[in-house]
């Protein structure tokens, strides 16, 4: 079984970070990402904050018991519909990768992760009649984007007791958007242009959590994280700062029956700190945001509760960074998944599909996310 | 294993797909930074600033020479003087003398006017002695009848090509040469058609100029084949001359001609333009003082190039082939126009002026001789003019 694994550990290593393109990334810094492994994707999030291989919350890294690390690959299918047309998008995205283990002798555990923040991927296309020297000539436009934040953390908890965990974390937010503007003419007398930009972005945060077990079936989770501001470079000139949220959780996890483990979590995130300075550098705002995600797992052999556990869960969320002034997008997704660990739990394999809906107004899309994680234990 | 090779499969497929990532867009919605606008402006050439030199390519420098019977309401003529020909060959180490078979003259027609049928190339035998400054007054009293040594006839179907006139017996007299002429022919060569018309004959600059074959019997004690020699003779010097002369006007600009003229002129254009716009079309738009004139079917190409260093007449201009404007100047059109924007990109964030010059193609071998209107002209329609095309840097939001 290792040959597979070498394969895909090569296939992952060198892919650039990043997370799902939509045209509701279009605006402000991008698409948001939710800091989650497969595990928690295929619960629709629910585990987030409870989740070592996830970033949402340092606390979590409590419940590691040995060296792991994972990766996580992501293909979008979607159908995107807005008042200019619709069309059938693919993608594939990298949004997170995690290593994390136990400090020997104490009760402590450190990780490290990359995970997307933002994503601002996307390709727009418009054609049009414009009057040039008198005569109608038509002119086909993209405007195009690569590129987006990446959140790089490092983070460590501590176990207090049986039953407390408290953990943080530093985060080093980094990352840029290329854009290229070009426009084609139909008229053979004019020439084709392409302009370029680049907008790259740094800041830090920090984020701190805790989980407090109530018994064996009961546990509660929060966080809070402040991710300062981000300095925006423009073409290697600072064009300003934008401010970033501020982060809360809450998360619940219940386990009504051994072979059951249900999950809810809320977060909430300040966004509308950038709306003044989105606004002043051209941009429609941003607004606040929660989400909110609710999700199971079901063991299928108590025995051995790592083969093909069934997950399932349904997330609804409120997205930042607005199309048209006065409205927010929201989306709706609901997930399905599985996993399976094998070489002695060295390895795992995690799938989940997603299915989200994505609408603002008369601005829509809809499709598949479809998730694959790799977690090695050396 | 099958369930293991089912992910490992679904990876693979996952990581394969390949992106599609263009949408259509709703703007200004969806567009950020909005669309790309274009700008049209006309830029007046800088007043004052624009001139006409001559004395790019003489007459004798030319890939052509133009005859005509009153095309442009003057007649042209050229002239042609043949390499010597010695009175003796060299054959195994001992100078022979040889007699005259026949001779033949050959012109290589380069262009006319495909619709004029009946033309004749008439060859006059003049006196060797010309030179770069001989002038049409100075040459005509050799054309006489007397002097008429051959009338070449130009084939209907013949556009471009060879045509030859053969001397033997006794109209070898017509080109024996005295001793005057120390071995050399010369000849000048005017045009008979049953209208006004032109032909451009090759010349010497291009590679085709005439040529003067004596065909001769050896005097060698020998039957073989070092009897009979060809004797072929290209030309030594070759010119055409204009009956009337080429009149300058400072005001104006001037293209063509003999010698031929160029004129360079120089805009001023402002820095948003120069730092940060991208040309997407530029013209040139010229006024002629009169209908463009010139040979019909003959086609003469407007070029323009842009200055490296704006020192003059003399300014270096760019010769980057892909960075020449060209186009053809249509006969009888009231307006030119060049699209130009290859040379204006070499204008934008360099320290390049922004001047170019104008000159035609072929140059000193032309009927057509455009004159334009310069800055000078009173009324500021007529005067050259840019007419740019351009967008500035694209306002990329932040974010």
């Amino acid at each position: 079984m290792r040959q597979p694994f070498l394969l895909l550990l090569a296939l992952f290593v060198p892919a650039a970070l990043s997370a799902q393109s939509s045209q509701f990334g279009v605006r402000g810094l991008g698409f948001p990402g939710r800091a989650l492994a497969v595990r928690a994707m295929g619960s629709g999030g629910g585990f987030g904050l409870f989740d070592a291989e996830s970033s949402q919350n340092p606390a979590a890294l409590a419940s590691v018991t040995a060296l792991a690390s994972g990766f996580t690959i992501t293909q979008g299918f979607r159908q995107v519909e807005n008042p200019a047309g619709s069309a059938s998008l693919r993608n594939t995205r990298f949004p997170q990768l995690t290593v994390a283990g136990p400090v020997q002798t104490l009760p402590v555990a450190i990780g490290f992760s990359f995970s997307n923040y933002t994503s601002r991927d996307f390709t727009l296309a418009t054609s049009q009649t414009i009057d040039l020297r008198g005569m109608p000539v038509n002119v086909s436009d993209t405007f195009s984007s690569r590129g987006g934040l990446n959140d790089f953390r490092i983070a460590g908890s501590y176990r207090l007791g049986d039953r407390w965990a408290f953990g943080g974390g530093f985060h080093i937010i980094s990352g840029s958007n290329r854009l290229t503007s070009t426009r084609i003419f139909d008229e053979p007398g004019f020439l084709s242009t392409r302009q370029r930009a680049e907008l790259s972005y740094t800041g830090v945060g920090v984020s701190v959590g805790f989980t407090r077990l109530f018994g064996a079936n009961l546990a509660l989770s929060a966080l809070a994280r402040s991710d300062g501001h981000l300095n925006v470079d423009r073409d290697s000139t600072r064009v300003g700062t934008i401010d970033l949220p501020f982060s809360f959780g809450l998360g619940v996890r219940w386990r009504p029956v051994p072979a059951l483990d249900l999950a809810g979590q809320t977060m909430v995130r300040t966004w509308s700190g950038a709306n003044s300075d989105l606004l002043a550098m051209g941009g429609t705002g941003a607004e606040n945001t929660i989400e909110v995600a609710a999700g199971a797992e079901y063991t299928t052999d108590l025995r051995r509760p790592y083969r093909r556990p069934l997950r399932f869960g349904v997330h609804y969320a409120t997205l930042p960074f607005t199309l048209v002034a006065g409205q927010q997008g929201h989306e709706l997704g609901v997930s399905a998944g599985s996993g399976l660990r094998f070489a002695q739990q060295r390895a795992g394999l995690d799938l989940a599909v997603e299915y989200v809906w994505r609408s603002e107004g008369v601005y829509s899309e809809n499709g598949f996310l479809i998730s694959l994680g790799v977690s090695v234990r050396p | 294993m099958k369930c293991y090779a089912a992910m490992l499969l679904a990876a693979l497929a996952l990581a394969g797909c390949q992106e599609k990532l263009t949408a259509p867009a709703d703007c200004p919605a969806l567009c950020p930074g909005g669309q790309p606008q274009i700008f049209d402006e006309v830029f007046t050439a800088i007043p004052g600033a624009d001139s006409s030199y001559a004395g790019y390519i003489q007459p004798f420098q030319a890939r052509s020479l133009l005859v005509s019977n009153g095309l442009e309401g003057f007649e042209e003529r050229a002239l042609v003087r043949f390499l010597i020909r010695a009175d003796s060959v060299s054959v195994r180490d001992t100078l022979r003398g040889y007699t005259i078979d026949s001779v033949a003259l050959s012109f290589t027609v380069a262009a006319r006017d495909a619709n004029v049928n009946g033309l004749e190339l008439w060859v006059y035998r003049i006196a060797p002695g010309f030179d770069s400054s001989t002038t049409f007054a100075g040459v005509a009293p050799a054309f006489v009848p007397q002097s008429l040594i051959a009338a070449v006839p130009v084939p209907d179907t013949l556009n471009t090509g060879v045509v030859r006139t053969v001397f033997a017996g006794a109209d070898l007299s017509r080109i024996q040469m005295s001793p005057a002429d120390s071995g050399r022919l010369a000849v000048g060569i005017r045009l008979s058609a049953p209208t006004f018309t032109g032909v451009r004959l090759g010349a010497v600059g291009a590679g085709a100029g005439a040529l003067f074959t004596t065909y001769a019997t050896l005097d060698v004690p020998d039957t073989g084949t070092a009897k009979l020699r060809t004797l072929a003779l290209s030309t030594a010097f070759n010119t055409y001359v204009s009956e009337m002369p080429q009149v300058s006007d400072t005001t104006l600009l001037a293209l063509g001609g003999a010698p031929s003229s160029r004129s360079l002129l120089r805009f001023s254009l402002p820095p948003r333009i120069l730092d940060s716009a991208t040309i997407v079309r530029a013209t040139l738009e010229l006024t002629p003082t009169a209908p463009i004139s010139g040979l019909p079917t003959d086609t003469v190409l407007l070029e323009a190039r842009s200055v490296l260093a704006d020192v003059g007449a003399k300014s270096p201009v760019n010769i980057q082939p892909n960075r020449v404007a060209l186009d053809t100047l249509e006969l009888g059109s009231t307006t030119v126009s060049i699209e130009a924007v290859q040379l204006m990109q070499l204008w934008l964030g360099s320290n390049s002026p922004s001047a170019l010059v104008l000159a035609l193609n072929p140059e000193g071998a032309s009927f057509t001789k455009p004159v334009f209107y310069s800055t000078r002209a009173a009324d500021p329609a007529l005067r050259p003019r840019l007419r740019l095309s351009y967008l500035l840097a694209f306002p990329f939001e932040s974010p």
